[in-house]
Protein backbone atom coordinates (compact mmCIF):
# COMPACT_ATOMS: atom_id res chain seq x y z
CA UNK A 1 0.00 0.00 0.00
CA UNK A 2 2.80 2.59 1.10
CA UNK A 3 4.77 1.27 -1.94
CA UNK A 4 1.92 2.54 -4.09
CA UNK A 5 1.43 5.74 -2.60
CA UNK A 6 5.23 6.63 -3.14
CA UNK A 7 4.84 5.34 -6.86
CA UNK A 8 1.87 7.62 -7.34
CA UNK A 9 3.88 10.51 -5.57
CA UNK A 10 6.59 10.18 -8.06
CA UNK A 11 4.56 9.58 -10.86
CA UNK A 12 2.88 12.83 -9.99
CA UNK A 13 6.09 14.69 -10.23
CA UNK A 14 7.40 13.23 -13.37
CA UNK A 15 4.07 14.73 -14.99
CA UNK A 16 4.48 17.98 -13.30
CA UNK A 17 7.80 18.05 -14.25
CA UNK A 18 7.56 16.95 -17.81
CA UNK A 19 6.30 19.87 -19.87
CA UNK A 20 8.80 22.27 -18.84
CA UNK A 21 11.23 19.68 -19.32
CA UNK A 22 10.02 18.72 -23.19
CA UNK A 23 9.77 22.49 -23.90
CA UNK A 24 13.20 23.59 -23.33
CA UNK A 25 13.98 19.94 -24.81
CA UNK A 26 12.60 21.31 -28.09
CA UNK A 27 13.18 24.97 -27.97
CA UNK A 28 16.98 24.67 -27.49
CA UNK A 29 18.29 21.04 -27.33
CA UNK A 30 16.74 20.12 -30.68
CA UNK A 31 18.13 23.19 -32.71
CA UNK A 32 21.60 23.26 -30.84
CA UNK A 33 21.84 19.82 -32.23
CA UNK A 34 20.13 20.44 -35.70
CA UNK A 35 22.27 23.30 -36.02
CA UNK A 36 25.43 21.34 -36.20
CA UNK A 37 24.24 18.89 -38.09
CA UNK A 38 23.38 20.98 -41.05
CA UNK A 39 26.52 22.92 -40.79
CA UNK A 40 28.20 19.63 -42.27
CA UNK A 41 25.75 20.12 -45.22
CA UNK A 42 24.85 21.75 -48.50
CA UNK A 43 21.35 22.78 -47.34
CA UNK A 44 19.46 25.05 -49.38
CA UNK A 45 16.34 25.75 -46.97
CA UNK A 46 14.14 27.11 -50.45
CA UNK A 47 14.87 24.45 -52.76
CA UNK A 48 15.09 21.86 -50.19
CA UNK A 49 18.23 20.25 -51.21
CA UNK A 50 20.80 19.06 -49.00
CA UNK A 51 24.07 17.63 -49.90
CA UNK A 52 26.91 16.28 -47.68
CA UNK A 53 29.78 18.04 -48.02
CA UNK A 54 31.92 17.61 -44.61
CA UNK A 55 33.87 20.81 -43.46
CA UNK A 56 32.97 22.35 -46.46
CA UNK A 57 31.02 25.31 -44.27
CA UNK A 58 33.36 25.52 -42.02
CA UNK A 59 36.64 26.06 -44.67
CA UNK A 60 34.98 28.77 -46.38
CA UNK A 61 33.51 30.82 -43.76
CA UNK A 62 36.65 30.87 -41.92
CA UNK A 63 38.61 31.77 -44.79
CA UNK A 64 36.13 34.76 -45.17
CA UNK A 65 36.74 38.39 -45.19
CA UNK A 66 32.97 39.01 -44.15
CA UNK A 67 33.39 36.44 -41.54
CA UNK A 68 36.81 37.83 -40.22
CA UNK A 69 34.82 41.59 -40.24
CA UNK A 70 31.90 40.24 -38.12
CA UNK A 71 34.20 38.85 -35.95
CA UNK A 72 36.29 42.25 -35.56
CA UNK A 73 33.30 43.68 -34.72
CA UNK A 74 31.47 41.87 -32.88
CA UNK A 75 34.89 41.50 -30.49
CA UNK A 76 35.34 45.44 -30.19
CA UNK A 77 31.58 45.93 -29.68
CA UNK A 78 31.33 43.67 -27.15
CA UNK A 79 34.72 44.63 -25.00
CA UNK A 80 34.11 48.65 -25.31
CA UNK A 81 30.68 48.29 -24.76
CA UNK A 82 30.55 45.94 -21.43
CA UNK A 83 33.97 47.70 -20.01
CA UNK A 84 32.74 51.18 -20.36
CA UNK A 85 29.31 50.21 -18.75
CA UNK A 86 30.77 48.75 -15.69
CA UNK A 87 33.43 51.53 -15.16
CA UNK A 88 30.26 53.79 -15.50
CA UNK A 89 28.37 51.85 -13.27
CA UNK A 90 31.16 51.54 -10.37
CA UNK A 91 31.25 55.05 -10.59
CA UNK A 92 27.83 55.78 -10.38
CA UNK A 93 27.23 53.27 -8.03
CA UNK A 94 30.05 55.13 -5.51
CA UNK A 95 28.37 58.96 -6.66
CA UNK A 96 25.28 58.01 -5.75
CA UNK A 97 26.08 56.10 -2.61
CA UNK A 98 24.01 58.25 -0.44
CA UNK A 99 20.86 58.39 1.07
CA UNK A 100 18.30 61.65 -0.33
CA UNK A 101 15.75 62.58 -0.39
CA UNK A 102 13.81 61.34 -3.56
CA UNK A 103 16.62 58.15 -3.98
CA UNK A 104 13.51 55.62 -4.72
CA UNK A 105 11.86 57.45 -7.28
CA UNK A 106 15.69 57.96 -8.89
CA UNK A 107 15.93 54.52 -8.68
CA UNK A 108 12.82 54.09 -10.81
CA UNK A 109 14.12 56.77 -13.72
CA UNK A 110 17.56 54.91 -13.81
CA UNK A 111 16.04 51.53 -14.66
CA UNK A 112 13.58 53.35 -17.32
CA UNK A 113 16.28 52.20 -20.21
CA UNK A 114 16.53 48.92 -19.46
CA UNK A 115 13.30 48.16 -19.25
CA UNK A 116 12.41 50.14 -22.49
CA UNK A 117 12.04 47.90 -25.90
CA UNK A 118 15.40 48.17 -27.78
CA UNK A 119 13.50 49.23 -31.12
CA UNK A 120 11.68 52.37 -29.48
CA UNK A 121 15.71 53.22 -28.37
CA UNK A 122 16.84 52.85 -31.51
CA UNK A 123 14.27 54.95 -33.29
CA UNK A 124 14.65 57.85 -30.84
CA UNK A 125 18.77 57.65 -31.14
CA UNK A 126 18.00 57.56 -34.92
CA UNK A 127 16.77 60.99 -34.58
CA UNK A 128 19.56 61.83 -32.30
CA UNK A 129 22.07 60.46 -35.09
CA UNK A 130 20.42 61.86 -38.01
CA UNK A 131 23.35 63.77 -40.62
CA UNK A 132 20.89 66.30 -41.89
CA UNK A 133 18.29 67.09 -39.35
CA UNK A 134 19.66 64.96 -36.18
CA UNK A 135 20.13 66.98 -32.71
CA UNK A 136 23.84 65.59 -32.30
CA UNK A 137 25.20 67.60 -35.26
CA UNK A 138 22.46 70.47 -34.97
CA UNK A 139 24.33 70.68 -31.55
CA UNK A 140 27.71 70.28 -32.77
CA UNK A 141 27.22 73.11 -35.63
CA UNK A 142 25.72 75.62 -32.87
CA UNK A 143 29.18 75.51 -31.20
CA UNK A 144 31.10 75.54 -34.74
CA UNK A 145 32.08 72.28 -35.44
CA UNK A 146 31.77 69.84 -38.55
CA UNK A 147 28.84 67.32 -38.06
CA UNK A 148 29.65 63.66 -38.18
CA UNK A 149 28.45 60.83 -39.86
CA UNK A 150 27.29 59.33 -36.74
CA UNK A 151 26.11 56.33 -38.92
CA UNK A 152 26.92 56.95 -42.01
CA UNK A 153 30.87 56.97 -41.46
CA UNK A 154 32.53 53.87 -41.64
CA UNK A 155 35.04 54.44 -38.47
CA UNK A 156 32.04 55.93 -35.75
CA UNK A 157 29.12 53.65 -37.13
CA UNK A 158 30.30 51.41 -34.15
CA UNK A 159 30.70 53.34 -31.45
CA UNK A 160 27.74 55.17 -32.24
CA UNK A 161 25.83 51.84 -31.31
CA UNK A 162 28.26 51.27 -28.47
CA UNK A 163 26.77 54.97 -27.25
CA UNK A 164 23.38 53.68 -27.44
CA UNK A 165 24.34 50.13 -25.55
CA UNK A 166 25.82 52.35 -22.90
CA UNK A 167 22.89 54.44 -22.50
CA UNK A 168 20.27 51.12 -22.21
CA UNK A 169 22.71 49.33 -20.08
CA UNK A 170 24.69 51.24 -17.80
CA UNK A 171 22.01 51.31 -15.33
CA UNK A 172 21.61 47.56 -14.91
CA UNK A 173 25.73 47.60 -14.01
CA UNK A 174 24.82 50.28 -11.49
CA UNK A 175 21.90 48.07 -10.11
CA UNK A 176 23.99 45.24 -9.05
CA UNK A 177 26.68 47.01 -8.16
CA UNK A 178 24.83 49.16 -5.89
CA UNK A 179 22.59 46.67 -4.41
CA UNK A 180 26.87 44.55 -3.17
CA UNK A 181 27.55 48.12 -2.17
CA UNK A 182 24.54 48.25 0.40
CA UNK A 183 25.17 44.84 1.62
CA UNK A 184 28.44 46.24 3.03
CA UNK A 185 28.27 46.26 6.88
CA UNK A 186 28.58 49.30 7.97
CA UNK A 187 30.90 48.27 11.05
CA UNK A 188 33.85 47.87 8.32
CA UNK A 189 33.26 51.84 7.27
CA UNK A 190 33.23 52.82 10.55
CA UNK A 191 36.33 50.31 11.62
CA UNK A 192 38.30 51.80 9.04
CA UNK A 193 36.94 55.41 10.11
CA UNK A 194 38.33 55.42 13.59
CA UNK A 195 41.54 54.04 12.28
CA UNK A 196 41.94 57.16 10.21
CA UNK A 197 41.47 55.75 6.82
CA UNK A 198 40.59 58.57 4.20
CA UNK A 199 37.12 58.01 2.09
CA UNK A 200 40.04 56.99 -0.92
CA UNK A 201 41.83 54.94 1.00
CA UNK A 202 38.47 53.26 2.44
CA UNK A 203 37.48 53.00 -1.14
CA UNK A 204 40.31 51.11 -2.75
CA UNK A 205 40.79 48.93 -0.02
CA UNK A 206 37.83 47.84 1.40
CA UNK A 207 34.61 48.95 -1.04
CA UNK A 208 35.88 47.53 -4.66
CA UNK A 209 37.69 44.09 -3.27
CA UNK A 210 34.32 43.42 -1.45
CA UNK A 211 32.82 44.57 -4.77
CA UNK A 212 34.77 42.08 -7.31
CA UNK A 213 32.46 39.08 -7.14
CA UNK A 214 29.04 41.50 -8.31
CA UNK A 215 31.67 43.32 -10.67
CA UNK A 216 32.99 39.94 -12.17
CA UNK A 217 29.30 38.93 -12.81
CA UNK A 218 27.89 42.63 -14.48
CA UNK A 219 31.24 42.08 -16.70
CA UNK A 220 30.53 38.81 -17.59
CA UNK A 221 26.21 39.52 -18.24
CA UNK A 222 27.11 42.04 -20.28
CA UNK A 223 29.78 40.29 -22.41
CA UNK A 224 27.49 37.66 -23.11
CA UNK A 225 24.63 40.08 -23.91
CA UNK A 226 26.80 42.25 -25.99
CA UNK A 227 28.01 39.86 -27.97
CA UNK A 228 25.01 38.52 -29.45
CA UNK A 229 24.85 42.12 -31.11
CA UNK A 230 21.95 41.99 -33.59
CA UNK A 231 18.97 44.51 -32.51
CA UNK A 232 20.33 47.50 -32.81
CA UNK A 233 22.41 46.93 -35.94
CA UNK A 234 19.11 45.82 -37.88
CA UNK A 235 17.66 49.19 -36.88
CA UNK A 236 20.37 51.86 -37.08
CA UNK A 237 23.08 50.47 -39.62
CA UNK A 238 21.32 47.47 -41.48
CA UNK A 239 25.46 45.90 -40.84
CA UNK A 240 26.37 49.33 -42.57
CA UNK A 241 28.37 51.58 -43.99
CA UNK A 242 30.51 49.19 -46.04
CA UNK A 243 29.67 46.02 -43.49
CA UNK A 244 31.43 48.65 -40.59
CA UNK A 245 29.16 47.04 -38.22
CA UNK A 246 28.77 43.52 -39.52
CA UNK A 247 28.45 41.27 -36.23
CA UNK A 248 28.51 37.20 -35.98
CA UNK A 249 24.83 37.79 -34.77
CA UNK A 250 24.27 39.35 -38.17
CA UNK A 251 26.27 37.44 -40.46
CA UNK A 252 24.20 34.10 -39.02
CA UNK A 253 21.08 36.33 -39.88
CA UNK A 254 21.71 36.99 -43.34
CA UNK A 255 23.11 33.57 -44.35
CA UNK A 256 19.71 32.07 -42.60
CA UNK A 257 16.97 34.18 -43.55
CA UNK A 258 18.13 36.31 -46.39
CA UNK A 259 20.20 33.49 -48.22
CA UNK A 260 18.43 30.33 -46.70
CA UNK A 261 21.61 28.98 -46.67
CA UNK A 262 20.93 26.79 -43.60
CA UNK A 263 24.30 24.72 -43.91
CA UNK A 264 26.38 27.78 -43.99
CA UNK A 265 24.86 29.70 -41.38
CA UNK A 266 24.61 26.41 -39.73
CA UNK A 267 28.70 26.72 -39.58
CA UNK A 268 28.75 30.17 -38.79
CA UNK A 269 26.43 29.70 -35.17
CA UNK A 270 28.98 26.64 -34.45
CA UNK A 271 31.58 28.65 -34.35
CA UNK A 272 29.86 31.49 -32.26
CA UNK A 273 28.63 28.82 -29.74
CA UNK A 274 32.38 27.94 -29.50
CA UNK A 275 33.50 31.16 -28.54
CA UNK A 276 30.33 31.81 -26.42
CA UNK A 277 31.43 28.39 -24.53
CA UNK A 278 35.07 29.74 -24.43
CA UNK A 279 34.02 33.29 -23.01
CA UNK A 280 31.46 31.86 -20.58
CA UNK A 281 34.23 29.35 -19.36
CA UNK A 282 36.87 32.20 -18.04
CA UNK A 283 34.79 34.21 -16.89
CA UNK A 284 32.91 30.74 -14.51
CA UNK A 285 36.39 29.99 -13.49
CA UNK A 286 36.64 33.38 -12.17
CA UNK A 287 33.69 33.13 -10.31
CA UNK A 288 34.29 29.85 -8.69
CA UNK A 289 37.74 30.98 -7.82
CA UNK A 290 36.41 34.06 -6.05
CA UNK A 291 34.17 31.54 -3.75
CA UNK A 292 37.13 29.15 -2.97
CA UNK B 1 35.42 76.04 8.61
CA UNK B 2 37.62 73.60 6.09
CA UNK B 3 35.44 70.86 6.67
CA UNK B 4 32.38 72.58 6.09
CA UNK B 5 33.78 73.54 2.73
CA UNK B 6 34.63 70.56 1.95
CA UNK B 7 31.02 68.75 2.39
CA UNK B 8 29.68 71.72 0.35
CA UNK B 9 31.69 71.01 -2.25
CA UNK B 10 31.01 67.64 -1.78
CA UNK B 11 27.62 67.77 -1.95
CA UNK B 12 27.48 70.28 -4.80
CA UNK B 13 29.55 67.51 -6.63
CA UNK B 14 27.14 64.90 -5.88
CA UNK B 15 23.72 66.83 -6.85
CA UNK B 16 25.61 67.57 -9.71
CA UNK B 17 26.18 64.01 -11.02
CA UNK B 18 22.60 63.10 -10.27
CA UNK B 19 21.21 65.89 -11.69
CA UNK B 20 23.65 65.20 -14.82
CA UNK B 21 22.47 61.38 -14.51
CA UNK B 22 19.02 61.82 -14.48
CA UNK B 23 19.24 64.62 -17.42
CA UNK B 24 21.07 61.32 -19.73
CA UNK B 25 18.18 59.49 -19.22
CA UNK B 26 15.15 61.46 -19.39
CA UNK B 27 16.76 63.63 -22.33
CA UNK B 28 16.07 60.95 -24.99
CA UNK B 29 12.47 60.31 -23.60
CA UNK B 30 11.49 63.90 -23.56
CA UNK B 31 12.90 63.76 -27.09
CA UNK B 32 10.47 61.34 -28.07
CA UNK B 33 7.19 62.99 -26.23
CA UNK B 34 8.69 65.67 -27.86
CA UNK B 35 8.79 64.94 -31.84
CA UNK B 36 5.76 62.84 -30.85
CA UNK B 37 3.69 66.19 -30.43
CA UNK B 38 5.26 68.14 -33.53
CA UNK B 39 3.73 68.34 -37.14
CA UNK B 40 5.38 66.75 -39.84
CA UNK B 41 6.97 69.88 -41.47
CA UNK B 42 8.21 70.86 -37.93
CA UNK B 43 9.94 67.57 -37.22
CA UNK B 44 12.15 67.51 -40.78
CA UNK B 45 13.22 70.90 -39.81
CA UNK B 46 17.18 71.03 -39.90
CA UNK B 47 17.18 73.34 -36.29
CA UNK B 48 15.40 71.07 -33.81
CA UNK B 49 12.88 73.08 -31.70
CA UNK B 50 13.38 71.23 -27.97
CA UNK B 51 9.80 72.30 -27.59
CA UNK B 52 6.61 71.70 -30.19
CA UNK B 53 5.83 74.87 -31.61
CA UNK B 54 2.17 74.04 -32.61
CA UNK B 55 1.85 70.69 -30.58
CA UNK B 56 -0.71 68.23 -31.94
CA UNK B 57 -2.02 65.08 -31.28
CA UNK B 58 -2.11 64.76 -35.36
CA UNK B 59 0.53 61.55 -35.14
CA UNK B 60 -1.74 59.50 -32.97
CA UNK B 61 -4.38 59.95 -34.44
CA UNK B 62 -2.78 58.61 -37.69
CA UNK B 63 -1.01 55.69 -36.12
CA UNK B 64 -4.73 54.89 -34.82
CA UNK B 65 -6.29 55.07 -38.43
CA UNK B 66 -3.38 53.08 -39.85
CA UNK B 67 -4.84 50.29 -37.13
CA UNK B 68 -2.09 50.00 -34.85
CA UNK B 69 -4.98 48.70 -32.48
CA UNK B 70 -4.46 45.32 -34.03
CA UNK B 71 -0.87 45.45 -33.34
CA UNK B 72 -1.07 46.79 -29.65
CA UNK B 73 -3.70 43.68 -29.53
CA UNK B 74 -1.35 41.42 -30.77
CA UNK B 75 1.91 42.14 -28.54
CA UNK B 76 -0.70 41.90 -25.28
CA UNK B 77 -1.79 38.61 -26.49
CA UNK B 78 1.63 37.36 -27.20
CA UNK B 79 3.20 38.75 -24.11
CA UNK B 80 -0.15 37.57 -21.48
CA UNK B 81 -0.09 34.13 -23.24
CA UNK B 82 3.56 33.69 -23.14
CA UNK B 83 3.72 34.89 -19.59
CA UNK B 84 1.10 32.52 -18.29
CA UNK B 85 2.35 29.32 -20.00
CA UNK B 86 5.35 29.86 -18.55
CA UNK B 87 4.73 31.10 -15.56
CA UNK B 88 2.66 27.76 -14.93
CA UNK B 89 4.97 25.42 -16.21
CA UNK B 90 7.95 26.94 -14.53
CA UNK B 91 5.84 26.68 -10.59
CA UNK B 92 4.64 23.09 -11.42
CA UNK B 93 8.34 21.91 -12.57
CA UNK B 94 9.84 24.09 -9.99
CA UNK B 95 7.58 22.31 -7.17
CA UNK B 96 8.95 18.73 -8.86
CA UNK B 97 12.79 19.98 -8.75
CA UNK B 98 12.98 21.45 -5.20
CA UNK B 99 10.50 18.26 -3.62
CA UNK B 100 11.55 15.35 -5.81
CA UNK B 101 15.13 13.80 -6.69
CA UNK B 102 15.09 12.78 -9.95
CA UNK B 103 17.72 9.98 -11.67
CA UNK B 104 20.49 10.69 -13.01
CA UNK B 105 20.98 14.51 -11.21
CA UNK B 106 18.64 15.55 -13.70
CA UNK B 107 17.64 18.30 -11.11
CA UNK B 108 21.11 19.95 -11.40
CA UNK B 109 21.63 19.27 -15.03
CA UNK B 110 18.38 20.89 -16.03
CA UNK B 111 18.49 24.14 -13.50
CA UNK B 112 21.92 24.74 -15.48
CA UNK B 113 20.77 24.07 -18.38
CA UNK B 114 18.24 26.24 -17.92
CA UNK B 115 21.05 29.18 -16.99
CA UNK B 116 23.23 28.28 -20.33
CA UNK B 117 19.91 28.81 -22.51
CA UNK B 118 20.39 32.43 -21.01
CA UNK B 119 23.86 33.01 -22.40
CA UNK B 120 22.91 31.18 -26.35
CA UNK B 121 22.51 33.96 -28.67
CA UNK B 122 19.07 33.59 -29.84
CA UNK B 123 19.88 34.01 -33.37
CA UNK B 124 21.52 30.71 -33.10
CA UNK B 125 18.08 28.58 -32.07
CA UNK B 126 15.70 30.88 -34.55
CA UNK B 127 16.99 29.02 -37.76
CA UNK B 128 16.44 25.81 -36.98
CA UNK B 129 13.55 26.45 -35.09
CA UNK B 130 12.16 28.33 -37.87
CA UNK B 131 12.10 25.63 -40.26
CA UNK B 132 10.83 23.09 -37.20
CA UNK B 133 7.68 25.95 -36.97
CA UNK B 134 7.10 26.05 -40.39
CA UNK B 135 6.71 22.40 -40.99
CA UNK B 136 4.21 22.10 -38.49
CA UNK B 137 2.75 25.47 -39.63
CA UNK B 138 3.43 27.74 -36.46
CA UNK B 139 5.30 30.18 -38.30
CA UNK B 140 3.13 33.74 -39.17
CA UNK B 141 0.89 33.01 -36.04
CA UNK B 142 0.72 34.33 -32.73
CA UNK B 143 0.65 30.92 -31.27
CA UNK B 144 3.93 30.18 -33.05
CA UNK B 145 5.37 33.44 -31.33
CA UNK B 146 3.75 32.37 -27.87
CA UNK B 147 5.87 29.38 -28.27
CA UNK B 148 9.29 31.58 -29.40
CA UNK B 149 9.08 33.47 -26.16
CA UNK B 150 9.39 30.48 -23.55
CA UNK B 151 13.12 30.54 -24.90
CA UNK B 152 12.91 33.94 -22.77
CA UNK B 153 10.60 33.59 -20.23
CA UNK B 154 10.40 30.13 -19.54
CA UNK B 155 13.97 29.72 -18.05
CA UNK B 156 13.91 32.98 -16.19
CA UNK B 157 10.57 31.92 -14.57
CA UNK B 158 12.35 28.72 -13.62
CA UNK B 159 14.88 30.31 -11.66
CA UNK B 160 13.22 32.42 -9.58
CA UNK B 161 10.23 30.32 -9.14
CA UNK B 162 12.46 27.96 -8.24
CA UNK B 163 14.37 29.69 -5.63
CA UNK B 164 10.94 30.86 -4.30
CA UNK B 165 9.75 27.30 -3.93
CA UNK B 166 12.97 25.85 -2.45
CA UNK B 167 13.13 28.70 0.23
CA UNK B 168 9.54 27.39 1.75
CA UNK B 169 9.55 25.76 5.27
CA UNK B 170 8.90 21.99 4.84
CA UNK B 171 6.40 21.81 7.83
CA UNK B 172 3.18 22.78 6.09
CA UNK B 173 3.53 20.49 3.57
CA UNK B 174 4.38 16.99 6.05
CA UNK B 175 1.51 18.15 7.99
CA UNK B 176 -0.57 18.28 5.30
CA UNK B 177 0.65 15.29 4.35
CA UNK B 178 -0.11 13.63 7.60
CA UNK B 179 -3.33 14.71 7.42
CA UNK B 180 -3.79 12.76 4.06
CA UNK B 181 -3.72 15.85 1.45
CA UNK B 182 -2.31 13.88 -2.12
CA UNK B 183 0.51 16.02 -3.76
CA UNK B 184 -1.60 17.81 -6.43
CA UNK B 185 -3.94 18.98 -3.14
CA UNK B 186 -0.92 20.48 -1.70
CA UNK B 187 0.33 22.04 -4.41
CA UNK B 188 -2.79 23.97 -5.29
CA UNK B 189 -3.80 25.10 -1.80
CA UNK B 190 -0.88 25.27 0.07
CA UNK B 191 2.10 26.28 -2.07
CA UNK B 192 1.18 27.93 -4.21
CA UNK B 193 -0.52 30.65 -1.96
CA UNK B 194 2.56 31.21 -0.07
CA UNK B 195 4.72 31.85 -3.50
CA UNK B 196 2.00 33.59 -4.58
CA UNK B 197 3.44 37.29 -4.66
CA UNK B 198 6.96 36.20 -5.67
CA UNK B 199 5.19 34.56 -8.63
CA UNK B 200 3.20 37.79 -9.27
CA UNK B 201 6.24 39.68 -9.64
CA UNK B 202 7.76 37.07 -11.70
CA UNK B 203 5.25 37.23 -14.66
CA UNK B 204 5.43 41.05 -14.44
CA UNK B 205 9.11 40.75 -15.12
CA UNK B 206 7.86 38.20 -17.67
CA UNK B 207 5.47 40.24 -19.53
CA UNK B 208 8.43 43.27 -20.23
CA UNK B 209 10.22 40.82 -21.55
CA UNK B 210 8.31 39.50 -23.76
CA UNK B 211 6.70 42.99 -24.41
CA UNK B 212 9.98 43.74 -26.30
CA UNK B 213 10.60 40.91 -27.93
CA UNK B 214 12.39 41.40 -31.24
CA UNK B 215 14.21 38.83 -32.97
CA UNK B 216 11.60 36.31 -33.21
CA UNK B 217 8.61 38.51 -33.69
CA UNK B 218 11.19 39.57 -36.51
CA UNK B 219 11.37 36.28 -38.20
CA UNK B 220 8.40 34.40 -37.51
CA UNK B 221 5.81 36.98 -38.52
CA UNK B 222 5.55 38.41 -41.33
CA UNK B 223 1.88 39.56 -42.22
CA UNK B 224 1.45 43.27 -41.43
CA UNK B 225 -1.63 42.76 -38.84
CA UNK B 226 0.16 39.38 -36.80
CA UNK B 227 3.13 42.14 -35.95
CA UNK B 228 3.73 43.17 -33.15
CA UNK B 229 4.61 46.73 -31.81
CA UNK B 230 8.58 46.21 -31.57
CA UNK B 231 8.32 44.71 -35.10
CA UNK B 232 6.35 47.76 -36.17
CA UNK B 233 8.48 50.17 -34.78
CA UNK B 234 11.63 48.60 -37.10
CA UNK B 235 9.48 48.73 -40.05
CA UNK B 236 9.12 52.32 -39.36
CA UNK B 237 12.43 52.83 -38.93
CA UNK B 238 13.34 51.31 -42.41
CA UNK B 239 10.38 52.53 -44.77
CA UNK B 240 9.43 55.88 -43.88
CA UNK B 241 12.56 57.00 -42.98
CA UNK B 242 11.22 60.83 -42.01
CA UNK B 243 7.77 59.96 -40.64
CA UNK B 244 9.42 60.48 -36.90
CA UNK B 245 6.16 61.80 -35.30
CA UNK B 246 4.27 58.95 -36.33
CA UNK B 247 7.44 56.81 -35.10
CA UNK B 248 7.56 58.87 -31.66
CA UNK B 249 4.18 58.39 -30.80
CA UNK B 250 4.16 54.13 -31.70
CA UNK B 251 7.23 54.12 -29.22
CA UNK B 252 5.64 55.93 -26.52
CA UNK B 253 2.50 53.71 -27.22
CA UNK B 254 4.74 51.09 -26.81
CA UNK B 255 7.19 52.02 -23.59
CA UNK B 256 4.13 53.50 -21.45
CA UNK B 257 3.02 49.66 -20.26
CA UNK B 258 6.19 48.92 -19.29
CA UNK B 259 7.02 52.18 -17.76
CA UNK B 260 3.67 51.92 -16.20
CA UNK B 261 5.51 48.66 -14.49
CA UNK B 262 8.76 49.90 -13.30
CA UNK B 263 8.01 49.99 -9.52
CA UNK B 264 7.44 46.21 -9.40
CA UNK B 265 10.69 45.67 -12.28
CA UNK B 266 12.82 47.29 -10.03
CA UNK B 267 12.12 45.39 -6.99
CA UNK B 268 12.09 42.27 -9.16
CA UNK B 269 15.17 43.15 -10.41
CA UNK B 270 17.00 43.84 -7.34
CA UNK B 271 15.24 40.55 -5.77
CA UNK B 272 16.21 38.50 -8.52
CA UNK B 273 20.09 39.41 -8.07
CA UNK B 274 20.19 38.84 -4.77
CA UNK B 275 18.54 35.24 -5.44
CA UNK B 276 21.49 34.07 -7.94
CA UNK B 277 24.09 35.74 -6.53
CA UNK B 278 23.97 33.26 -3.77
Amino acid sequence: MKQTKRNSHSIFFYLIFLPALLLVLFLTTYPIGNVVYNSFFDYDFISGSREYIGLENYRSIIAEELFHRSFQNTLIFTVSASVLEVLLGVALAFLLHRSFRGKRVASLVIIFPMIISTMVISAVWQTFYHFEIGLFNHILRSVGLSPVGWLTDRSVALFSIVLVDIWQWTPFAYLIIQAGMSSIPAELYEAAEIDGAGSGQIAARITLPLLMGQIVLVLMLRTLDTFRLFDKVYALTGGGPANATQTLSFFIYREGFTFFNFGRSGAASVLTLVIVALLSLVYVRRLFREDA
Amino acid sequence: MYYRLRRLAGDTFFRLTLAATLAVILVPIYWMINTSLKNPREVIRSVPTFFPEAPTLANYANVFAQGIWTNVFNTVTVAVSATVISIILAFLASYALARFRFPFHLNRIFLIWVLVVRILPPIVLAVPLFSAFNMVGLINTRQGLILAFQIYTLPYAIWIIYGFVKALPLEFEEAATIDGASPGRILISIVAPLVRSGVLATSIFSLVLAWNEFLFALLFVRTPRLLTLPVVIARYIGEYSTQWGELMAVGLLASLPVLFFSNIVYRQLTQGFSLSLK
